[in-house]
């Protein structure tokens, strides 16, 4: 390490140090915005020591990369990774800066880090990563300008720089299947059913284009969104061959999935065909690494607190489950995941357009709440700031009588009002922010919680 | 069973489906429903012809850079079934990158051009590193109307002087930013820059375009009667 280097790094550790330890405030952006600025080169210096592993996509990277950091553990002493949300150059700076490597490790250490789509280039250009996993790209309302194309050049950039990384991609999204990449690939994705049907994406559905000649792709049968056992119609183009794979799904339920990958089954603590594929991503990289199905089975069954995401809350009498909608692509997985509750349910649909919500409220257009005339659903309530777009969408999806709480000061009483036991609120950012002081202010919840 | 029909056709649906802008086809929908009205959407894409007498209401809506540019290129072989519908009087919704493809052509934020079929003549220049992005209201000169949407759009567009804007700009920026105009009026065409969507938002102007859908369809039916009855969403 150079003295500069050195220098850099000592500044950064020590004011992590007191921001942590003196001051008891979480958050690693400071340390590393100091250190990168007494030396540039500082990130690239500290992974020398690492085998980097970077995880990259717009959804699903931060379970994935807890995940996979507890599936790495099962068999690496050191495995470092980024917190939630620290994803930019200067947290994953902070996060090298402030890890420790055990002295007489035997093994090389693992970095294990999420990264801002926008910022694969920048980094993998310090880290000079083994391996990336991709995940998906799906658009998002809060990316104004983000197109999936260009958000995918963007992770090229990097990529393109170490033609020797393995690639650890998601081969269920046809995206990924552009730009000719040289690296060695682990396939990931689905095989449940017999690769018999022949049908399209539905007409809302993002990204179906065949990479070799932009034709429209046609699926064996497709899992969610654009993603499944594609082909093209007009030339050789298909899904690659899987390396592992999904073979069955033996029981989704909102609270639990259960399944096989290449025939063994495995179980997470959590609802949602999404989290299958963030599990499966983090077996692709735990078995790339050398870990065992039995070891990354024990990661699944001891770390349900990974899944931080839905949150239950017990309400008076009532079971309330809180969930977080922001696009289409997710709202539609919350509710497939509703439809897999055999009881009884109700449904408080908070929508706000402030900044962090996405000020465009327009995708709730594409959200296909009228799939929920096939569950469980007893009775659908909506508010928060824009609580008339729901209103309106929700009368438009078949639900004429639906209570209104433009007024989040109310929500306790709401709750208390839907007929049945179990309530989902499904909420966007800054409403369940409000919804989260309201269930504290009343005492059912406790003060700490969400990170902003 | 309703017991009346109309078919409408998602022009590229699978394509140009950005910012819910298949909600207003939901919105047509409902309303047609209270008048035991049932609407049939079909897909019509890449790997389809455009029927011009099979439809009676079609939808255009916005998509990415990339999707605009693959339907631009697919376009001329639909071309001139679009133009005889239109010309016909053709009931048409174009939202965004819909309604610019209509026109003659415009212009991406790294200035290639995106050719469109002419339908009319509007042409949609850019502006690199701005875009029209926030709430939008404007007013229907023809009946006082005031409609609610949001509009996100880099492309700048200039009317012909056949075609007549949809409402004068009262918050928001409109065509251009310019000229005070949002969106077109040209026949039974509409063309807008508006999401929201427009039908789901403006009641009123949904079930004009409704009315003259079925008048078209089923002229012998005394359909503004019926009409008048519905209770328009407006927000
Ligand atoms: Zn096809």
């Amino acid at each position: 390490m150079t003295v500069r280097s050195k220098v850099a790094t000592m500044v950064g550790r020590s004011t992590y140090f007191v921001l942590h330890n003196v001051l008891h405030r979480a958050g690693s952006a400071l340390p590393g915005k100091l250190a990168t600025k007494l030396d540039p080169d500082v990130m690239s210096q500290l992974a020398q020591d690492y085998d980097v592993i970077l995880v990259t996509g717009t959804n699903g990277k931060t379970l994935t990369t807890a995940l996979t950091a507890r599936v790495l553990s099962e068999k690496y002493e050191t495995v470092i990774t980024n917190p939630s949300g620290s994803n930019m150059m200067q947290g994953i700076t902070g996060t090298m800066l402030t890890a420790r490597i055990p002295k007489n490790s035997h093994q090389r250490p693992l970095a294990l880090l999420e990264v801002d789509e926008a910022n694969v280039e920048a980094v993998a250009k310090q880290l000079k990563p083994i391996a990336f996993v991709l995940t998906n790209i799906f658009r998002d309302q809060l990316d104004r300008y983000g197109e999936i194309y260009t958000t995918y050049e963007k992770i090229l950039k990097g990529i393109r720089l170490f033609p020797e990384a393995t690639l650890i991609i998601n081969a269920d999204s046809p995206i990924f299947m552009r730009g000719n990449l040289p690296n060695p690939k682990v396939y990931y994705g689905f095989n449940h059913e017999p690769a018999q049907g022949d049908m399209h994406a539905p007409h809302n559905t993002d990204g179906i284009l065949s990479p070799s000649d932009n034709s429209v792709l046609h699926y064996h049968f497709i899992t969610y969104g654009n993603q499944g056992d594609y082909f093209s119609v007009t030339d050789e183009f298909k899904r690659p061959q899987l390396t592992y794979a999904v073979t069955k799904l033996n029981k989704l339920t909102p609270t639990f999935s259960n399944f096989d990958i290449d025939g063994q089954t495995l179980q997470i603590e959590i609802g949602g065909l999404y989290n299958i594929y963030n599990a499966l991503a983090a077996y692709a990289v735990g078995r790339f690494m050398g870990v065992t199905v039995d070891q990354i089975r024990h990661a699944f069954e001891s770390n349900a607190q990974v899944f931080g995401r839905q949150e239950a809350v017990q309400v008076g009498d009532k079971d309330v489950t809180i969930v977080l909608i922001k696009n289409p692509v997710g709202a539609n997985q919350v509710i497939d995941m509703m439809k897999t509750d055999e009881q009884p349910f109700s449904l408080l649909a908070l929508l706000n357009a402030n900044y962090a919500d996405g000020i465009d409220t327009s995708w709730i257009w594409d959200t296909d709440f009228e799939s929920l005339h096939d569950s469980q659903l007893q009775a659908v309530a909506t508010g928060g700031e824009r609580y008339k777009d729901l209103y309106v969408r929700l009368k438009m999806a078949g639900y004429p009588d639906q209570a209104v709480y433009p007024d989040l000061k109310k929500i306790v009483s709401a709750i208390e009002a839907m007929p049945t036991k179990h309530v989902y609120i499904a909420a966007t950012y800054t409403a369940m922010l409000q919804l989260r002081s309201q269930l504290q202010e009343a005492g059912f919840i406790k003060a700490t919680g969400m990170e902003a | 069973m309703a017991k009346y029909q109309i078919n409408v056709a998602h022009l590229y649906g699978d394509l140009m489906n950005t910012y819910g802008d298949y909600g207003n086809i939901v919105a047509l929908g409902y309303y047609a429903q209270q008048l035991d009205v049932a609407l049939n959407t079909t897909l019509v894409s890449l790997e389809n012809d455009f029927e011009e007498n099979k439809y009676d209401f079609v939808l255009f809506g916005g998509g990415q850079d990339y999707e605009e540019q693959v339907v631009s290129a697919d376009l001329p072989n639909k071309a001139p079934a679009i133009k005889r519908y239109i010309e016909a009087g053709g009931p048409l919704l174009g939202v965004c990158g819909g309604f610019q493809l209509l026109g003659q052509y415009f212009l991406l934020a790294d200035g290639s051009r995106v050719e469109g079929i002419h339908a009319m003549d509007h042409y949609t220049l850019n502006q690199p590193d701005d875009r029209f992005i926030g709430n939008i209201e404007i007013k229907d000169p023809t009946n006082g109307d005031i409609y609610h949407g949001f509009e996100n759009h880099q492309g700048r567009t200039f009317l012909d002087d056949k075609e007549r804007p949809l409402g004068q700009v009262l918050k928001g920026h409109g065509n251009n930013g310019e000229d005070g105009g949002e969106g077109l009026v040209y026949k039974n065409v509409y063309g807008t820059y508006f999401h929201g969507p427009i039908f789901t938002r403006n009641g009123n102007l949904t079930l004009r375009v409704l009315e003259t859908i079925l008048k078209r369809r089923y002229p012998e039916v005394a359909w503004a009667d019926q009409i008048a009855k519905i209770e328009p969403e407006y927000f």
